[in-house]
């Protein structure tokens, strides 16, 4: 097994895409933090911000988007063509061909994948909540422990999430796509949520209310509970991706 | 030593392998012979359990593939392209199944060097010919210096050089007591370098035995296969 975490780790870090994930996932966050300091003084002052504590996590969700590479490439290179002479070859044939316990090469992949988001997600943390301070001083208390590692937790189980899902579909650009218009453009599960509270509870929703105090929904959830309901959901997408590539065959 | 015993198997609702049976043994080259879509591919797919036969078993040195906790070292297979991310360069590739296995990184620069790849050691694999793809492929296969090898097409994509360079290798190995199991639609090339022959037709074993038994009292192996396959020679094809 520790065999397997290892040649995931390497197979993973040595793709040129997974280290843009890495690199823009550490990056973002913290650029963000000092691009708009100017904007968030003025909301300070004005009183418009918030929660104050809430700012140094905001920035945060957008760095997620690198560690959402990461999820989605971790997968999605095992089936991508590996080139025009035979089309139909991919690299999960050798994947496979070296760890055909498949149940195992699940198991491993996601472990090197939570590895990898974890340190990064901790990384960025610390700068982006570190820059916070140092750009708005007292403005803006430090938050507790157990928020930051929420925010890490979030950053870990959205990342798994977008594994899943390229597993099921055993295509990365669906997942990309319907992850980043679902986080940028338009919310489906907002959306969902005008229609019923009981949307509060999709993974995207939950996920964030164990960091961010004052979420725009009039629904308010313990940040324990909503640790509890993502993890619950991203366990469900997992255990269904690892089924179907039981099943499946490649 | 490969046994395949009564393998069937079906894709979108055809049949496309029937009770499929056959060995490879030790000290021996085993040719796989069939005209595409015969369900070669299939059948060496199901033998490494890439994909699922509805019935019947497939053992390598009697276990399932996956039933080999290091299988790189019992098996090295290679089946269509090199199985490297385009994006990797070849040594990197190697190094990751290397890791996987448990086998020293230095084992990639040293199947690099036996397939003549040295050079080409850093370029990335998407940059790779298809005959080059072929031999990263069977480096991948080399690495854990396994006693048995399964091939598909290996001399597909390999100028006259690199099928002559295939050839000696296949028989070397063969000398060296392992199991060589190969898949090849070209029965002049089969009947170069296979010991013994087996021959399936529309996901059916129509013949097996050594070279001269399946040849029979045809004068060439491609006379015998056109006779057992009822294949017309069709000259505009
Ligand atoms: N994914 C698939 N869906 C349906 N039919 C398939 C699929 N893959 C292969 N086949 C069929 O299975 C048969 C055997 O294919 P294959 O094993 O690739 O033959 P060979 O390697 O001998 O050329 C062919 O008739 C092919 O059309
Ligand atoms: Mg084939």
């Amino acid at each position: 097994m520790v065999l397997t975490i290892r040649a995931e780790l390497r197979k993973l870090l040595g793709l040129p895409t997974a280290r843009v994930g890495v690199i823009l996932g550490v990056l973002i966050a913290p650029l963000l933090v000092t691009v708009n300091a100017p904007a968030t003084r003025e909301s300070i002052a004005d009183g418009t911000l918030g929660d104050p504590t809430d700012l140094g996590f905001r920035n945060l969700g957008i760095g997620l988007l690198g560690a959402l590479i990461l999820g989605v490439v971790s997968v999605s290179s095992e089936y991508t063509s590996t080139g025009d002479d035979s089309p139909g070859a991919r690299q999960l044939t050798a994947t496979l061909t070296a760890v055909p316990h498949r149940i195992r090469l699940l198991t491993a992949k996601a472990t090197a994948l939570v590895l990898v988001v974890a340190a990064q997600g901790l990384i960025t943390a610390a700068a982006t909540l570190a820059l916070t301070e140092v750009v708005h001083g007292d403005a803006v208390p430090a938050p507790s422990a157990a928020r930051v590692a929420g925010a890490i937790l979030y950053w870990v189980l959205i990342t798994l999430l977008a594994f899943a899902i390229t597993l099921i579909a055993r295509n990365g650009v669906i997942t990309l796509t319907v992850l980043i218009l679902n986080s940028s453009v338009v919310s489906v599960s907002y959306l969902l949520y005008k229609v019923t509270p009981l949307a509060a509870y999709l993974p995207d929703i939950v996920g964030p209310h164990m960091f961010i105090r004052s979420m725009d929904l009039s629904v308010r959830i313990p940040p324990v509970t909503a640790g509890l309901v993502m993890t619950a959901w991203v366990a469900a997408f997992l255990i269904l991706a690892a089924w179907l590539f039981q099943r499946r065959d490649t | 030593m490969i046994v395949i015993d009564r393998v069937c198997k079906s894709k979108s609702r055809t049949q496309i392998l029937r009770e499929v049976s056959f060995e490879a043994r030790p000290g021996r080259v085993t040719g796989f012979l069939g005209p595409n879509g015969a369900g070669k591919t299939s059948t060496l797919r199901v033998l490494l359990g890439l994909d699922r036969a509805a019935s019947g078993t497939a053992l390598v040195n009697g276990r399932p593939y996956a039933g080999w906790p290091r299988p790189l070292t019992t098996v090295g297979a290679a089946l269509d392209g090199s199985g490297a991310h385009r994006a990797r360069s070849a040594r990197a590739h190697l190094r990751w199944v290397a890791t996987s296995n448990g086998l020293p990184l230095s084992r990639a620069d040293e199947v690099l060097d036996l397939v003549g790849l040295t050079g080409d050691a850093r370029k990335r694999a998407g940059k790779f010919s298809l005959g080059m793809s072929r031999r990263l492929g069977l480096a991948a296969a080399l690495l854990g210096d396994p006693p048995v090898l399964v091939l598909d097409e290996p001399v597909n994509g390999l100028d006259p050089a690199g099928i002559r360079w295939m050839r000696d290798f296949l028989r070397r190995s063969a000398a060296e007591g392992r199991t060589v199991l190969l898949s090849s639609h070209l029965m002049g090339e089969l009947a170069e370098i296979a010991d013994d022959v087996v021959v399936i037709d529309k996901g059916s074993v129509v013949a097996r035995g050594t070279l001269a038994e399946v040849t029979g009292e045809h004068s060439t192996l491609e006379d015998a296969f056109f006779a057992l396959t009822g294949e017309v020679e069709r000259p505009w094809s």
